[in-house]
């Protein structure tokens, strides 16, 4: 009804103080919520787009004991067929083969646990952006006969530098005790320092030599034209190939996993304080307008409103006060996730802490229609709950308030 | 039948803890077109027999019947429709919405009803014409005076071609010459279209132009008087 809507209307300019403050409250919250919902997406998202890029791919094929214990006589079972069959996926865009072996460091100065891959680097720089992560020296394909690159911090804590040996120690396949010299050709510098403390990079070939007489791969990384169809790629490689494992990022990264959820209840967590915090403004300026105008609804009852028009014409004023915040407040943070989103949010004041956890300081933040949705969604379903008190209050008044004297 | 009537009414306010008995036994008839003043001192009862005869409260004991019908045996919400299209309200204040012009004041109870758009309109217009506010119409109430406020109450009241006005004290915060003039309008709606007004006051010279005079002591009738033209 049109009368009521100009009511409600016209009653929200009555305070015009009170109803900016709840009108700026809502705006500034649900902004702020929002937009820090986007730098979370953005956060999580730049960690998974890492991970994947630099290392896990898409897809991984293990031996189907790896994920239980790690042995270096467990390579992936008839590898190369393998290789021949993701050479003729279509849906395959690139793949790598790694041998891995868990060992040791042996500098001068001082021994310390290391983990080994051998790579091919010529795959390896078709499926991952590994090599961009070099800072100093060359990446494995240089002319070096048994080359190896080292993370920065690893290096600097064994003082090595380019150009000097180091000795890698690990078991063989068949449990023996194994030490080779190797040259280090290189420094990386990855998105997480612990993981460049540890990680030694060497040739697939000269790893493989060493570990066993037949050539090995513990890990075959499949990187896919679609990310979407990891799943059902996953599926038919374990269908063909029994004895081995295919497992998709998701189900790898344990970490990867845990970001995604801790996004979920960081988002349920914002959505909980703006929940919060507009049930309460509207609650609290809705009872305090109720409060004042007690005989006005007295007497408008007494006129013969029925209830459920004052029902709705309290509904309707809050509902409309938040609905302007409301906008106000989305159309800011539409505004400002579209701006982060292309110029960048520079987090450098954090980047000292963030590089060493693997986060760039840079993070475009955005959010998916979905999520714009749901936060309105809940905004409006908490609108309304929140504004059927006062409602609800409202038609409890009696008509006798409006005849009583002063 | 009369149009309103009441039968040994009684109203009694905390009952369990200190008995205020605020109407006693009253049985009263309205007959349609009568122009009548509930009067006696503070504490008489006027207000509380004003909240009975529309609806707004509910008798101790007792019946009130307008054209027959029992207020006391509806439901609340069917009590407020009833009033809605029965009954004609005027306070003594807190009578119009306070985001509403006069126009839209009048209008609002004739939208209630879910009138017609231009009969309203025709309406609200011959209204507030006739009480003298023809060009006061799309001024707020807190534009408007004491005296002018209360005329768009008038107005208001009878725009929903109420059966009966019920009007508490309307005089009561205007100076003489407001009040008179009210009166007039009020006593001209009676005379011209046969309105039914109940009006409670203190003020003799309000008193003196009632047609009938209730006069009510500690919750009783004590007298009933009709007087003037008939
Ligand atoms: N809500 C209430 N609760 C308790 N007692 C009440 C209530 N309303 C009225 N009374 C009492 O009932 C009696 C009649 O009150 P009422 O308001 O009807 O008198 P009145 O004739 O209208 O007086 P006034 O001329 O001062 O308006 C008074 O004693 C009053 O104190
Ligand atoms: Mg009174």
């Amino acid at each position: 009804m049109k009368a009521l809507l100009t009511i409600a209307w016209r009653n929200i300019g009555r305070h015009p103080a009170r109803s900016g403050v709840l009108l700026a409250a809502i705006a500034v919250g649900l902004w702020a919520g929002t937009v820090s919902t986007g730098a979370i997406n953005a956060l999580m998202q730049q960690r998974m787009t890492y991970l994947i890029e630099s290392e896990i791919a898409h897809v991984q094929v293990h031996h189907s004991h790896f994920p239980q214990e790690f042995r270096g006589a467990d390579g992936v079972p008839e590898y190369q067929a393998i290789e021949t069959w993701l050479a003729n996926d279509g849906r395959v865009r690139a793949f790598a083969s790694r041998a891995i072996a868990e060992g040791m460091l042996q500098s001068p100065i001082r021994v310390s646990g290391a983990n080994i891959r051998g790579v091919d680097p010529e795959a390896e720089r078709r499926t991952t952006i590994f090599h961009e992560s070099m800072t100093e020296g060359e990446y494995l394909d240089s002319d070096v006969r048994q080359a190896a690159i080292v993370g920065g911090p690893l290096a600097s804590d064994h003082h090595i530098e380019i150009g000097d040996r180091i000795v890698l120690t690990f078991e063989n396949a068949s449990g023996e005790l194994t030490a080779a010299a190797f040259h280090v050709t290189g420094f990386f510098e990855s998105a997480s320092t612990e993981y460049d403390r540890r990680t030694v990079f060497v040739r697939a070939g000269d790893l493989a030599g060493l570990l066993a007489d037949q050539p090995i791969r513990h890990e075959i990384a499949v990187l896919l034209e679609d990310e979407t169809q990891a799943v059902a790629l996953a599926a038919d490689l374990n269908r063909s190939f029994p004895d081995t494992l295919a497992r998709t990022w998701r189900e790898l990264s344990p970490e990867l996993n845990m970001l995604v959820e801790l996004g979920d209840v960081m988002l349920f967590i914002v959505t909980l304080i703006i929940m919060a915090a507009l049930a309460f403004g509207i609650l609290n300026t809705m009872l305090m307008a109720l409060f004042e105008r007690m005989r006005e609804i007295g007497m408008l009852m007494a006129i013969g409103m029925s209830r459920r028009r004052v029902f709705g014409m309290i509904l309707l004023e809050s509902t409309l006060l938040t609905a302007l915040g409301a906008t106000v407040g989305m159309v800011l943070a539409w505004g400002t996730i579209r701006h982060l989103g292309k110029s960048g949010l520079h987090l450098d004041q954090f980047a000292a802490g963030a590089a060493h956890l693997g986060w760039d300081s840079t993070i475009y933040p955005f959010l998916t229609t979905a999520e714009y949705a749901s936060i309105l969604a809940v905004v409006i379903a908490i609108t309304l709950l929140a504004s059927c008190y006062p409602a609800w209050k409202a038609i409890r008044i009696r008509p006798l308030e409006a005849g009583r004297d002063l | 039948m009369s149009l309103v009537q009441t039968d040994n009414l009684c109203k009694t306010y905390h009952p369990e803890t200190v008995p205020v008995h605020a109407l006693r036994d009253v049985s009263l008839t309205i007959e349609r077109g009568e122009f009548t003043s509930i009067v006696g001192p503070s504490g008489s009862g006027k207000t509380t027999l004003l909240n009975m005869l529309g609806g707004l409260d509910l008798p101790t004991s007792g019946v009130v019947r307008v054209d027959g019908i029992d207020l006391g045996g509806m439901r609340d919400g069917q009590r407020i429709a009833f009033r809605l299209r029965n009954i004609g309200f005027v306070f003594q204040h807190f009578n119009l919405i306070p985001v509403f012009t006069a126009r839209e004041n009048v209008a609002f109870v004739m939208l209630l009803q879910n009138r017609c758009k231009s009969d309203m309109l025709r309406r609200t217009d011959a209204l507030l014409d006739a009480v003298g506010l023809s060009d006061r119409k799309d001024a707020r109430p807190r534009e408007l005076s004491g005296g002018q406020q209360q005329r768009v109450a008038v107005a208001r009241a009878l725009a929903s071609e109420p059966k009966f006005i019920l009007a508490d004290e309307p005089t009561a915060n205007l100076d003489s010459e407001s009040a008179m003039n009210l009166l007039d309008i009020m006593e001209r709606m009676n005379r011209d279209q046969q309105a039914t007004f109940v009006f409670s006051t203190h003020d003799p010279r309000v008193i003196e132009r009632a047609l009938r005079v209730v006069t009510m002591v500690d919750g009783a009738v004590v007298k009933d008087e009709r007087h003037g033209d008939e």
